[in-house]
């Protein structure tokens, strides 16, 4: 027994014990392999899965190096089978390459006969493939790349995509680290610089990076790197503005190289940045906007916020396999179960690192995450208990009784900046009424948008409360209290994302807080749970209180 | 004067007799009369064949050696003369280990006799007929063939003549067996004129060569011995060996094993993981075989199916599911049970397999002795795991626990393969193919056509831990010895009255010091997530199977804490404190106060509602009423206690509760299940309903009317039991026959009765008709002749509208109805 930090379970995943000497030497030998599932403050757990054995595989490390270290750094025996079962996946990668021929083009080549003819016989792969051009290669068009490499992957024998990519269309782009316009100078930050690396590298891939914790500027390196036209896809118009300033402001871009391709307007620029909303948008069931993607040579791809990418744009990105492609999210876990789309289509994940590796670095503002449970007013328990089960959660998360909850939080930092989040118009109204704060909803227009955000953002406004819009990509880096009052149900990416808006690092390094408040013995309770599932995972626990002690005599403050 | 073994088993003292009988056991079942008996056996077809079989290639070939060298003139042969051929060969093999075979084979008696003069045993010839593999000598297969023989320079010369693909026929018979099946046909001559016609031979440069096997027979290389089938004689084969010697290629020593040796560590730990998973997984399975018991099929074993559910559920293949099954129903873990007739399962099966008493025995024993347990049973059990889901001779599946997967051998087998493993260097790990080499030549006539078995024997001892990376682990060869130490003191101990001492066995203690050891506390974490560091200590296991949710097990195990799991601790008696204490003590790191928050929500909710069950209620609005009827001392036969200020419960009849408290001088009303009064009026005793004598018909005087259907219907009636009357009129004497005294002789009878009939046919005439049934009972019947034909009378019967076919020669009696 070798006393290891390392447990290995038969279901295929990883205990490590953080606390143990060799934790972190053993962290750095598993992360090629193995995928971090839930770091939690004592034991991390990973979770070996055909998708990273493949991953690392494609690094180069081989399935002898991967028992090697499982047998080192574990704890216990480990069982015989489980080992067999990891050679042998990870065998099945590279089998099959896709690869340039001179002569023949795109071509699936086997260094392995009998796998290729298992697979030329798959009925998934019918129409991808062409003519035999010998034994051991077969002709692929060169339009069905993606859908190959996502057939294959469903097979079982996932394809080394050795074919490379366009050089695009070649454009002058570099990093402003001197500072710009007589800004500070600033540098990339190590792990965003190894991140950049592990890309470019790679060819194509996802970066998983915390919110916060400068995505943008991986982005922006990125492009720097490439020096060609770069297509940029976003969630929403404010977070491609948002990545509009980042570009002019940290790069030698200038405001006419960048173009907006939004519902407002259409510009195509040598960077363009391109919303979700309008490529998916369809008008009499066909999709307007896709010649975007051959508006230009474009040399780079970036996806923002990856794990919402739409179904859709999977279909648009497997035409554009020749491009290079980055990807940039802070966690692969999509609803929808769509992983393996990501890792064939845009590429292996490239980079990771947990949270709080980076908040401990000193990157993120350290997060304090409180709920705080209110009891429902013997009225509002009764309309509840009385209520239809579809409205029942509209009644718990939008009860009055959290009004005075909300402001009482607001009064406990006077000196900060507050956001108010909720899913609920109504309420929010009431919140807007009973915090005297400005609202932004999904009506507020754009203009009005950013005017109450320059206002936020320079202390003008004290307390902002928002609807659902702002979950994604707004960069409000002085927010350093978010008080959550509804959700949408128990989307644990909308917690994670809603922690990120106080996450971004503050000027005078304070202390963030993150406060739900949830009603008592309500449906409310069990969604909140389901939310915070994600974020405890990560390492932040949660600590629990009732309203009274919020609402109670001021607590002498802890700062 | 030749010397039989039993004048030669006579000579020799009774230790060497021991050693006979201690070497082939299967001579004294039963014990022989004398040492003719004794002699008799031992050269038996039976007991040779089991000799044999346990010899080794090489000794094998010895005694080949010895066959072919005896002298044709008495059957001797010498060591000297084994010694000169085995050392013919190219590369002879060391005299002693020549002389160590022989030895060997002179302990069993296969030879015998003094070294100057060995004897064959006669058995050995009718076990294997082809000594080395060579056919019989010339002389005794035909005349020609021999005169061929006697000129070695002919015979070259034919050798050197055969065309290449008769070449290829003579190089493969020559490796043995000699004798060779022939398509019909083969042996015929080309029809005359047809030679152009044959097929061109591409071994053969292209020219045609008539069928090969011909051309061998037409040049007297080969010897036609029966239709279809040819014999290569010795001489010729002993020709075409010259590169290899006479007996072939001779292997003294076991081929060796080249795979690289592992760390002996690395072995039993790997062997050791897997250990962990079978206990693991058998007992996953035995509870899910607990919580819902497979049906037996009405052929044996549990289905497909069933076995399908299982594998999901443990998330394993099928194979591995059937041997897991397999083995703890072989350790006795598993059982039947019959069901009642109306107990049937969801198959109608009667009979279920469900985990036995002993698997109450079994859990409560250490990890190493579980799993030496069902390893035990693995070695032991006659059963082949492997075949469950193959197909057997009539292309049905097999199923697991089936009586089609009984396999005599399989212990044997097993035994076998692991005692090659044994027998290597320890923590090497021989390639599947060198074991099956190894095998092969230890004891090549058991291990040939049993390859399969033996690659999953291979497969099963990896699955069970037995072997590990491929080698034998240490407290898996501990296994073996403690078997084969039970096997040798079974001797003493014919009752195994120690065979099951409570001590673990050395096995046992050795896979206990590899295992990690038990642990007793575990850490908490933020995301409400218990991770124990180890294989919990059972007082743990309790008290987490009952607090928390299980979610990865393995050398670590993993459980979280829900509300749906606080609540069943809170309902298995557990209060809050005594969960908050739990997790005090057993977590090595501080409890979240998310935990803390959650045990003290789940508790303060649980047991806000109450459900119990009661007789009958008391209500009153007014509760001071309800006070005076609680604190009534006539009222204390009821039992009432107070629910809340307005009502009181009993649990007694509500009728109880109304005529009690109607005594005590209260005035109660009573209520349904909806709230509403029930108003109770004093029930008055009835008889059943009659019906009234008005209801008949009104004047007794007036005919009833009849409809003209039913008058029809009652003529009908009339008619038929007319007809039915008249048949039933007693026959005539005659007819019935036997008892009249006064009618014809039977001989006239029949006579007389044939006219009757035929005249009976033309008339179309109602006759009464005597007749001897089968029974030899005299039967009679009336009937109307229809035809009389065949030896046959065929007549109808008015009554029923039958025909009836009576045979003429019964008919003894014949009268026309009058």
């Amino acid at each position: 027994m070798s006393g290891g930090p390392l447990i290995v379970q038969s279901d295929k995943t990883l205990l490590l014990e953080i606390d143990h000497p060799d934790a972190r030497a053993c962290r750095m030998a598993i992360a090629p392999f193995a995928e971090l599932e839930r770091s939690p403050e004592h034991v991390h757990t990973y979770r070996l899965t055909p998708l990273g054995l493949w991953n690392a595989r494609a690094a180069g490390h081989d399935a002898e190096g991967v028992v090697d270290t499982l047998i080192k750094y574990s704890r216990y025996p480990v069982p015989h089978a489980l080992l067999v079962d990891v050679a042998e996946t990870m065998d099945r990668y590279g089998r099959l390459q896709l690869a340039n021929d001179p002569a023949h083009g795109l071509v699936l080549r086997a260094l392995d006969r009998v796998v290729l003819v298992e697979v030329a016989k798959s009925k998934k792969l019918a129409g991808m493939l062409g003519a035999k051009l010998d034994d051991d290669t077969i002709a692929v068009h060169p339009s069905e790349r993606g859908r190959l490499k996502q057939a294959l992957l469903k097979l079982g024998w996932p394809a080394e995509d050795l074919a490379g990519y366009v050089d695009g269309e070649a454009h002058p782009i570099e990093l402003a680290e001197a500072g710009k316009d007589g800004g500070k100078p600033w540098t990339l930050r190590s792990y965003q610089r190894e991140a950049v690396e592990a890309f470019w590298a790679g060819g194509s891939g996802v970066v998983v990076l915390p919110c916060g914790a400068g995505k943008t500027l991986v982005g922006a390196a990125a492009m720097a790197e490439a020096k060609a036209t770069t297509l940029i896809l976003v969630t929403n118009t404010v977070a491609g503005r948002q990545w509009k300033r980042e570009l002019i402001a940290r790069t030698s871009l200038t405001e006419e190289e960048i173009g907006e391709y939004s519902g407002e307007r259409k510009e195509i620029r040598p960077v363009t940045i391109a919303t979700y909303q309008v490529l998916t948008s369809r008008r009499k069931g066909a999709f307007t906007h896709l010649d975007l993607f051959g508006a230009r040579d474009w040399g780079l791809v970036v996806y923002d916020e990856v794990h919402l990418l739409p179904a859709p744009i999977f279909r648009f990105t497997a035409d554009l396999q020749a491009r290079r492609r980055l990807g940039l999210t802070a966690t692969l876990v999509r609803e929808d179960g769509r992983e393996g789309d990501v890792f064939s289509l845009i590429g292996p994940k490239r980079y990771d690192a947990p949270w709080k590796d980076i908040e401990s670095q000193g990157w993120i503002a350290p997060a304090e995450c409180t709920e705080v449970r209110v009891t429902l007013t013997d009225a509002e328990r009764m309309s509840y208990a009385t209520a239809e089960a579809e409205e029942r959660y509209r009644m718990a998360a939008t009860a009055r009784t959290k009004l005075p909850v909300v402001r009482a939080l607001v009064d406990r930092h006077p000196d900060d900046q507050v956001l108010v989040i909720g899913g609920y118009i109504d309420q929010l109204h009431q919140l807007g009424e009973y915090l005297d704060a400005p609202i932004v909803q999904g009506s507020t227009t754009n203009k009005e948008r950013e005017r109450l955000f320059d206002a936020f953002r320079s202390g003008e406004v004290r307390t902002l409360v928002i609807s659902k819009v702002g979950n994604f990509s707004i960069d409000l880096p002085e927010a350093a209290v978010a008080i959550q009052v509804s959700g949408t149900f128990g989307s644990r990416q909308e917690e994670a994302q809603r922690l990120g808006r106080v996450l971004r690092p503050k000027a005078d390094g304070r202390q963030a807080h993150f406060y739900t408040v949830v009603s008592r013995d309500t449906i409310d309770t069990e969604y909140a749970a389901h939310r915070q599932r994600f974020l405890a995972e990560q390492g932040y626990a949660y600590t629990i209180v009732d309203a009274d002690d919020v609402l109670g005599p001021k607590l002498p403050t802890v700062d | 004067m030749t010397i039989s073994l039993a004048d030669h088993l006579r000579t020799l003292p009774d230790e060497s007799l021991a050693a006979l009988l201690q070497s082939r056991p299967d001579l004294v079942v039963p014990v022989p009369a004398d040492v003719s008996a004794l002699a008799l056996r031992a050269q038996s077809r039976v007991s040779v064949t089991r000799a044999l079989d346990g010899l080794d290639r090489f000794t094998l070939a010895i005694l080949d050696a010895a066959r072919l060298t005896r002298s044709p003139d008495d059957g001797t042969t010498s060591t000297e003369a084994v010694l000169a051929m085995a050392t013919a060969g190219p590369r002879p093999p060391a005299p002693a280990t020549i002389r160590g075979a022989v030895n060997r084979l002179r302990t069993l008696f296969l030879l015998y006799g003094p070294e100057h003069e060995l004897r064959v045993a006669d058995g050995v010839d009718e076990v294997t007929p082809y000594p080395a593999g060579l056919g019989r000598p010339a002389g005794e297969l035909d005349a020609r063939a021999a005169a061929l023989c006697t000129d070695p320079a002919k015979l070259r010369r034919t050798l050197l003549a055969a065309p290449p693909s008769a070449r290829a026929i003579l190089d493969r018979l020559a490796a043995g067996p000699p004798v060779g099946s022939v398509p019909p046909g083969a042996l015929q001559a080309p029809p005359l004129g047809a030679e152009d016609s044959l097929p061109p031979d591409p071994t053969n440069g292209g020219a045609p060569t008539g069928s090969p096997v011909r051309w061998l027979v037409d040049a007297r290389l080969l010897v036609q011995v029966s239709a279809g089938t040819v014999e290569l004689p010795r001489e010729v084969a002993l020709l075409l060996r010259r590169d290899s010697g006479p007996l072939g290629p001779l292997a003294a020593s076991p081929p060796p094993v080249t795979a690289p040796a592992r760390e002996a560590k690395a072995v039993d730990s790997a062997g050791t993981g897997q250990t962990m998973e079978v206990v693991r997984h058998t007992e996953a399975l035995l509870e899910l075989l607990a919580a819902e018991p497979a049906p037996v099929l009405r052929s044996g074993g549990i289905g497909v199916r069933e076995l399908r559910r299982l594998s999901r559920a443990l998330a394993l293949d099928e194979p591995t599911t059937a041997l897991l099954l397999e083995v703890a129903y072989a350790a006795g873990l598993l059982g039947e049970l019959e069901l009642g007739g109306a107990a049937t399962g969801r198959y109608g099966a009667d009979q279920q397999v469900l985990p036995t008493g002993a698997y109450e025995a079994w859990r409560a024993l250490s990890l190493a002795r579980r799993w030496e347990q069902l390893a035990r049973a693995w070695l032991l059990m006659t059963r082949q795991a492997g075949l469950v889901g193959q197909r057997d001779d009539r292309d049905r599946p097999i199923n697991a626990l089936s009586p089609e997967a009984e396999r005599a051998g399989a212990p044997a087998a097993r035994r076998s393969v692991l005692a090659v493993l044994a027998d290597l260097e320890p923590a090497t790990a021989p390639t599947e193919e060198e074991v099956l080499a190894l095998l092969d030549w230890r004891s090549p006539r058991r291990s040939r056509g049993r390859e399969a078995t033996h690659r999953e024997v291979l497969a099963e001892a990896a699955r069970l831990g037995v072997t590990g990376l491929g080698a034998l682990t240490s407290y898996g060869r501990l296994l073996l010895t403690n078997l084969v130490e039970a096997g040798e003191r079974g001797g003493d101990d014919p009752l195994g009255l120690r065979a099951d001492a409570e001590d673990a066995s050395t096995a046992a203690r050795a896979l206990d010091a590899l295992l990690p050891a038990p642990v007793d506390h575990f850490l908490m974490q933020a995301d409400l997530t218990l991770v124990v560091p180890g294989p919990p200590d059972p007082g743990l296991a309790g008290e987490l199977e009952v607090v928390a949710e299980h979610e990865s097990a393995g050398g670590a195990s993993v459980h979280r804490v829900t509300p749906a799991s606080v609540r069943r601790a809170l309902d298995a008696g557990y209060s809050a404190d005594d969960l908050h204490d739990l997790f005090r003590r057993r977590s090595r790191t501080p409890v979240p106060q998310g935990l803390t928050y959650l045990v003290d929500d789940v508790a303060r909710r649980h047991g806000g509602l109450r459900v119990g069950s009661v007789g009958g209620y008391v209500r009153s609005d007014d509760e001071a009423l309800l006070a005076e009827v609680l604190a009534d001392r006539r009222l204390e036969s009821l039992a009432l206690r107070r629910l809340a200020p307005t009502v009181l419960v009993t649990p007694y009849q509500v009728n109880r509760m109304l005529t009690a408290l109607r005594d005590a001088g209260y005035a109660p009303v009573p209520e349904d299940a909806s709230g509403s009064v029930v108003l109770a009026r004093p029930r008055t005793r009835r008889a059943p309903a009659r019906p009234s004598v008005t209801t008949r018909a009104l004047d007794p005087l007036v005919p009833p009317k009849l409809a003209l259907p039913r008058l029809l219907g009652v003529v009908e009636q009339i008619r038929r039991g007319e007809a039915a009357a008249r048949a039933a009129r007693r026959a005539p004497a005659v007819v019935r026959g036997g008892t009249a005294g006064a009618g014809p002789t039977p001989v006239h009878g029949h006579a007389d009765a044939l006219a009757v009939l035929q005249q009976a046919v033309r008339d179309r005439a109602l006759v009464w008709v005597g007749y001897v049934d089968p029974h030899g009972a005299t039967v009679s019947r009336l009937v109307r002749p229809v035809s009389i034909g065949a030896g046959y009378l065929r007549a109808e019967d008015d009554r029923t509208e039958m025909l009836h076919t009576f045979a003429l020669h019964r008919i003894t009696a014949a009268v026309l109805e009058t």
